[in-house]
């Protein structure tokens, strides 16, 4: 007898929620699925815990709700077995599983039994991870175990009432006299800026439900680029600024990358000197990687670079396509950076990309330097393909910064009013030398400069001609 | 609700945009800053009336310094 045919866990004492609690369980699968599709997998009953399958967009997905209603939705082994049992169906179909949580965490009540059924969720959550999508939403306090749980998950959606941590204020007041409320110790401002627990936090709870919806369909129906996808192209250039010294925001340009309104941000205000967003292109679903100058100029640095090599991992086993769009100025210098540890944060990112089996695209928009040129994707991490428009630059770093180090007694000797006009020479020399897409086109570094224009056309060209492997490894929560 | 409106990162105060008093609106560039060899906007949040500008043109700016305070 498999997993999935174990019959549903029996309950004791039946309680059924009331309809109108608006943390009754079923009422959330309800509207997690679409309408009439959601199927019970479990009976109801006062395990803490519901579980069902139906269609989200159309895509068969698996989902398992906490019943806030008994015990605060605390987690005991019967609640547990129903997480079990939906694993092993979403496992057995190889379909999405979406877990809706709203728990103290472990039964007390019960306890090294319910730590051990907890500790159970957690192995067969990591055993499936990178096997099938896993998205989880927070709806209302997840404490302890219950906020380990989503924290293993690939994507977390926190609502306006969700709140993650491992111990609740009252228990802080008590042990270090910490004074703190829930919101602030586990709500938006700390796990979706600060932190990085939480990938997306919403206003309501139907728009936490709806964004789960969205990534579960660009996840579960990835859906399919051929040769003969109609590819519509629009002029991307116009998101640059007119000087290349001035900072924007990449968003626009990303947003028009994609097809139109497909897409989703993850992490936004999170490390937002980098941006990291699926969404589709020609239909296919896309992991978007890109630099934004707006924010720290655009530069890598320690929680950026883990973001991505988390977004890249994850996409790695999903088997979606990467498109990395680079501006970025290098590695963002300081003892703070140091201390927190870009060395080997950054080594992940490096990690990430250079694992990385699937179709993976650059595209150098304005410029790429140094060891953050390297990170970005790049032709010696092993790009499918590497695009750069006109003008853009992949260099050590720039070329008067280059020369001033290259010429430093030279031109320290020269008279003050020509030390300029020299250091211009000298960096015109070092371009055609060193630096310049001309250069980066013969090294093989980069392999085309295409028109901003086409980028669209040629990024899925790139796409359907690479192998649509798929990484085998799981997405550790980097 | 009063916002500050911090330095991200070591820069330059390459140009104040705005002054006391004036009237700030979500996502506007208060300051353009200088630093990585790039002019970096920065941006308030929330929006709403200066009270103070705590930097110069010519500052130099270390990451957590306090910019602009609005109410």
């Amino acid at each position: 007898m498999t997993a999935t045919e174990q019959p549903a866990p029996v309950a004791k004492k039946v309680k059924v929620p009331r309809e109108d609690d608006p943390r009754n369980p079923n009422k959330r699968l309800r509207a997690l699925f679409d309408d009439g599709t959601y199927v019970a997998l479990t009976a109801d009953g006062d395990s803490g815990m519901m579980a069902g399958h139906g269609l989200v967009n159309g895509t068969h997905a698996v989902a398992f709700a906490s019943d806030a209603t008994v015990m605060g939705g605390a987690m005991g082994a019967e609640g547990c077995k129903v997480i079990m049992a939906a694993y092993a169906r979403a496992l057995a179909d190889e379909i999405p599983v979406i877990g809706l949580w709203h728990s103290g965490g472990a039964r007390l009540a019960e306890g090294v039994v319910s730590l051990h059924a907890v500790g159970e969720v957690f192995n067969i959550m990591t055993r499936a991870s990178g096997r099938i999508p896993q998205i989880s939403v927070v709806l209302g306090a997840a404490a302890g175990g219950a906020a380990y749980g989503p924290a293993l998950t690939d994507i977390v959606i926190l609502g306006p009432n969700g709140r993650v941590f491992v111990t609740g204020p009252d228990v802080v007041r008590s042990v270090t006299g910490e004074d703190v409320n829930m919101e602030r110790l586990g709500g938006a401002e700390p796990h979706a800026r600060r932190s990085g627990v939480v990938h997306i936090a919403t206003e309501t709870d139907e728009e936490a439900l709806e964004k789960a919806r969205s990534l579960t369909h660009l996840l579960g129906a990835p859906g399919e680029l051929e040769s003969s996808t109609p590819i519509v192209d629009v002029d991307l250039e116009e998101h640059l600024p007119e000087s290349a010294k001035r900072a924007y925001d990449v968003h626009p340009l990303v947003q028009h990358l994609l097809d139109e309104d497909s897409s989703v941000e993850l992490h936004e205000r999170w490390a937002p000197n980098i941006v990291t967003t699926l969404g589709r292109l020609g239909g296919r679903t896309v992991g978007v990687i890109a630099n934004n100058p707006l924010r720290l100029g655009g530069c890598l640095d320690s929680p950026s670079a883990e973001k991505a090599a988390r977004f890249v991992r994850m996409c790695d086993a999903f088997g979606v396509p990467l498109v990395v769009v680079v501006d970025v100025p290098g590695y963002l210098p300081g003892v703070g950076q140091e201390w927190d540890g870009v060395v080997r944060r950054g080594a992940k990112l490096l990690h990430a990309f250079a694992e990385a089996v699937v179709p993976r695209v650059t595209v150098v928009t304005r410029k790429a330097y140094g060891g953050a040129y390297i990170a970005m994707n790049s032709r010696a991490l092993g790009a499918t393909r590497v695009f750069a428009w006109p003008g853009a630059t992949v260099a050590v770093m720039g070329s008067v910064a280059a020369v001033r180090i290259l010429h430093r007694r030279r031109l320290a000797d020269l008279p003050e009013e020509i030390r300029a006009e020299v250091e211009q020479e000298l960096a015109d020399e070092h371009d055609l030398l060193a630096g310049g897409i001309e250069k980066a086109k013969s090294l093989g570094v980069v392999d085309e400069v295409i028109e901003p224009s086409v980028t669209r056309s040629a990024l899925a060209a790139a796409i359907v001609a690479a192998a649509p492997l798929r990484g085998r490894h799981g997405n550790i929560p980097l | 609700m009063a916002e500050q409106i911090r330095a991200e990162m070591v820069a330059n105060v390459l140009s104040l945009l705005v002054a006391s008093g004036d009237r700030v609106e979500p996502g506007q560039a208060v300051v353009i800053m200088e630093s990585m060899k790039m002019e970096i906007p920065v941006l308030a949040e929330h929006g709403g009336t200066v009270t103070t500008v705590s930097v110069a043109e010519g500052d130099v700016v270390q990451e957590g310094d306090v910019i602009v305070e609005l109410s």
